[in-house]
């Protein structure tokens, strides 16, 4: 029995934790710990991470190409060859695009594979002459790339774990890493609570597991939080808490910004999003006079219609108050995915060139043209939920699906359904059946984040390599060679010259010149990888914005922000507020998740969150059903009747049908959609 | 001196990570972790006692101390007869009901016999369990709590200051 342990990259979260698979003559057997390495994680792994090897050999596994025989959304499919199912969708794609043009065609790609693998179908697209090319981001973080790129010139988490611990107060704004990274949590934020005496300050309708810390907890309707946001920015500048010397120095626009917050005062605040005044007023001077701070955001501030403006008006804050390029302080949104940062770093974005260089920018465009030898089309892409509404009016007509799962990820479940029914074509590569699979005309089976060589970027914007650990199941491959197959069958094969995935990550350090540094050489040596941008072999970048911000001018841009509601608010026909949450025992739609044994044991199913109060008045107990319906419809839930989520608010987990409950309405600069507020009524199902 | 886990519950936040880690190791877990309606958590395992009364009703002498202090089981000798679990006053040994001897918590004596630590300390993400000699974890608090009061002292004038303000 040959026994080995292979170090790779938890394929879950974001926080990049490292441990080992130990592999049995090519079977995964269980996980061990890494201690020794200068692992970010420090041996520790969540549940989700010490389970991590159960999906991988689910009997759900796909192991052969299929074809889809019945009804679309039936599920039912006959095994076929890969040469086959290549030649198939190779076909399908050229007629399509002969017949409607190269726009007619959209690719997904996916923060649960690897860079290498996100370059290459972004490029694949482009080389077909689109750029609908797109990712789960627009439904996580986009809110906060627009947001931050807009004020600071970049979206990246500012600092390293390290520094948290040195912050004196530490806002967890729309956020739970109890829940969603805690190893990040216990490491790093709970030290610098516990240990080093930092003040906490929780935004967040619900007392969670990390609200349980907070010093002040702030407990808005959802997606009125903007309204808190800009009410901490009146108090920062009325009550002239801001850094005076910093704002002259490194800011524009800090008159115009005054003028706008006047009228945003604590008390307006609190009509708005029921929070009491003087807890923001609290909260505020807390922040602002604490000296070193940490302002980290998750989906509570980005999933919403007007998450782009909360994001600015919280940037505004942390600018305001001179807590840049310095050590002790911490400023970022924490992508879901363990690549959620690579993914759109490598240009899966319908307006993004690798290097997340915009579209028209005409000097990287050149240089990026130029090493592929193509051109790279002209015309902005179509965003993920606008592709919905482009298949339903006939625009779109294929969709090629890599790693992702969006029948279960977008809102408004209902009308997306609506949508992969009436398509045209549409290839689902992934390693279950997913509910999008159930829907495609031919299926790949994809290998899974252990069975590949593969590239990650953290939330800490560290690049990392996770090495092959198990063999993958039947005649499963993984994503970039499926997709260089592909090239080849369409004729594109000169551009898709790789024969490992070192091949493209190679050209990757060509094209991006924040990643140059980062050779398979110096991954492979050095397990704890490098901190973007790294511009040569030799350099890193712990600390952003020491200098200066990524902004033209390098100045950060106070941009006024107005107040915008979320893009549902309650009535007196649907008077909760709704909204959702995730468990630390599951990921995203469930896809790997809800087929581990242990994990799915644990959090067995979804409940919704009732206030006591409110449910007194409707005559609800624990564990009742309760009816939950909205504009779009109606799921059923079990009743958790809590004092831990304020009046007036429902919530349930969003891993399972939650999205047949939201609303599609869009952040008008990010085109975000509206996921985590929803007006609804709730009633006991009787019997 | 014998080591054992010791769990500080301030820290414990739920994720189960540990009752996840035991069963990957065991195929059931010996750990668990209880939630009370106020937020608060606790992870609760063998005590391994020092005077263990599981150990004193066992009529087969099934049950014994390592080296390291661990309370364990040997299944040869287990009849299954539930004496154990019923001395035990925190309920810890149970019955495996297939076959039909009685499982507990073992300080994962084949971790430690390779110089590793138990699965659940091993994977606890904010260090709610630790693995150590009684002395050991008392002296670290202690240090702790002396430092902070010298810290205090060291800030004298700057207490008066605030109080007097
Ligand atoms: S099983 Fe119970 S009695 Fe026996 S050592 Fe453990 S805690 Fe003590
Ligand atoms: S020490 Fe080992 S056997 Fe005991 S609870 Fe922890 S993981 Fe389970
Ligand atoms: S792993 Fe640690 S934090 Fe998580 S439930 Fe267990 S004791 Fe608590």
């Amino acid at each position: 029995m040959a026994e080995k342990l292979v170090p790779v990259v938890c394929p879950w979260c974001s926080v990049g934790c490292r441990f080992y698979i130990v592999n049995v003559n090519g079977y995964p057997k269980k996980i061990e710990f890494d201690y020794d390495h200068e692992t970010r994680n420090h041996g520790k792994l969540c549940p989700k991470g010490v389970a991590a090897f159960q999906y991988l050999r689910h009997p759900d596994r796909l192991k052969r190409p299929l074809k889809r025989v019945g009804e679309r959304g039936e599920g039912k499919f006959v095994e076929i060859s890969w040469e086959e199912a290549i030649k198939e969708i190779a076909g399908k794609l050229r007629e399509l695009k002969e017949k409607y043009g190269p726009e007619a065609l959209a690719f997904l790609g996916s923060e649960r594979c690897s860079i290498e693998e996100n370059y290459v179908l972004q490029k694949l697209a482009r080389a077909l002459g689109t750029n609908n090319v797109e990712y789960v981001c627009r439904m996580c973080q986009s809110t906060s790339v627009a947001g931050k790129g807009m004020v600071l010139g970049h979206p990246g988490l500012t600092n390293p774990f390290e520094d948290i611990l040195k912050a004196k107060v530490i806002v967890l704004w729309g956020y739970n890493p109890a829940a969603t990274n805690p190893v990040f949590f216990g490491q790093y934020i709970e030290k610098a609570i516990l240990d080093n005496g930092a003040k906490l300050i929780v935004v967040d309708p619900r007392k969670t597991k990390t609200a349980k810390y907070a010093d002040i907890h702030i407990q808005p309707y959802p997606g009125t939080d903007l309204a808190v946001a800009l009410a901490m920015l009146n108090v920062i500048i009325t009550e002239e808490l801001y850094d005076k010397d910093f704002v002259a120095e490194r800011t524009e626009g800090f008159e115009e910004l005054a003028k706008t917050i006047k009228k945003y005062t604590p008390e307006w605040a609190e009509k708005v999003s029921g929070v009491p005044a003087e807890l923001i007023r609290k909260a505020a001077i807390t922040f602002a006079t604490a000296g070193t701070a940490a302002l980290l955001t998750n989906e509570g501030v980005n999933q919403h219609a007007n998450g782009t403006r909360t994001v600015m008006a919280i940037t505004e804050m942390m600018v305001l108050c001179g807590y840049f390029g310095k050590e002790g302080v911490m400023s970022g949104a924490i992508p879901g995915a363990h690549n959620g940062m690579g993914a759109g770093l490598m240009g899966v974005g319908p307006h993004e060139l690798p290097g997340r260089f915009p579209l028209h920018a005409e000097e990287h465009k050149r240089r990026i043209e130029e090493a592929w030898g193509f051109k790279i089309p002209e015309k902005p892409g179509i965003t993920y939920v606008e592709m919905i509404d482009a298949i339903l009016e006939g625009k779109l007509k294929a969709l090629y699906v890599m790693g992702t799962n969006p029948a279960r990820a977008l809102p408004n479940l209902k009308k997306a359904e609506e949508a992969f029914k009436n398509i045209e074509f549409l290839v689902v590569q992934d390693i279950f059946l997913t509910e999008t699979a159930k829907y495609a005309d031919i299926v790949l089976p994809a290998a899974a984040w252990f069975e590949k060589d593969g590239t990650a970027i953290s939330f800490e914007r560290r690049v990392q390599r996770s090495f092959k650990a198990a063999d993958a199941p039947g005649e499963a491959k993984p994503d970039w060679e499926i997709l260089v197959m592909l090239a080849r069958e369409l004729g594109l094969g000169e551009y898709f010259n790789y024969s490992d995935v070192d091949d493209v990550l190679r050209e990757i350090n060509r094209t991006i010149p924040f990643l140059t540094g980062a050779t398979p050489e110096r991954l492979k040596n050095k397990l704890s990888g490098c901190m973007i941008p790294c511009p040569d072999e030799e350099t890193e970048t712990p600390r952003l914005f020491v200098d200066g911000f990524l902004t033209p001018s390098g100045k950060a841009q106070l941009i006024p922000v107005e107040y915008k509601e979320p893009g549902e608010v309650p009535d007196e026909e649907y008077p909760f507020w709704l909204t959702n949450y995730r468990l630390v025992g599951h990921f995203h739609t469930g896809t790997m998740s809800h087929r581990s044994k242990s994990l799915s044991k644990r959090w067995p199913e979804e409940y919704i969150e009732i206030n006591e109060n409110d449910a007194k008045r409707l005559g609800i107990k624990d564990g009742d059903l309760v009816r939950v319906e909205t504009r779009r419809g109606a799921l059923v839930f079990k009743a958790r009747v809590t004092p831990h989520i304020r009046e007036g608010v429902v919530a349930a987990p969003w891993h399972w049908d939650f999205n047949y409950l939201t609303k599609d309405a869009l952040d008008e600069y990010a085109k975000m959609p509206e996921l985590k507020a929803a007006a609804c009524r709730i009633s006991k199902v009787e019997g | 001196m014998s080591k054992k886990i010791f769990i500080d519950f301030k820290r414990c936040i739920a994720c189960k990570a540990c009752e996840v880690a035991c069963e990957m190791e065991h195929g059931e877990a010996r750990i668990r972790v209880f939630e009370f309606p106020d937020l608060t958590s606790v992870a609760f395992n063998c005590r391994h006692c020092e005077k263990a009364p599981c150990m004193e009703a066992c009529p087969v002498n099934a049950l014994s101390k390592d080296e390291d202090g661990a309370v364990v089981l040997d299944p040869l000798k287990c009849i299954g007869c539930l004496m154990c679990g019923l001395a035990c006053p925190f309920g810890i040994p149970k019955i495996d009901e297939y076959n039909k001897i009685m499982d507990k918590c073992d300080l994962c004596a084949h971790r430690r016999a390779d110089g590793r630590m138990p699965a659940c300390v091993s994977a606890c993400p904010t260090e709610a369990l630790k693995y150590g000699d009684i002395n050991d974890v008392l002296w670290a608090r202690e240090g702790k709590i002396v430092a902070e009061l010298k810290d205090i002292g060291d800030r004298t004038n700057v207490l008066e200051a605030y109080i007097i303000r």
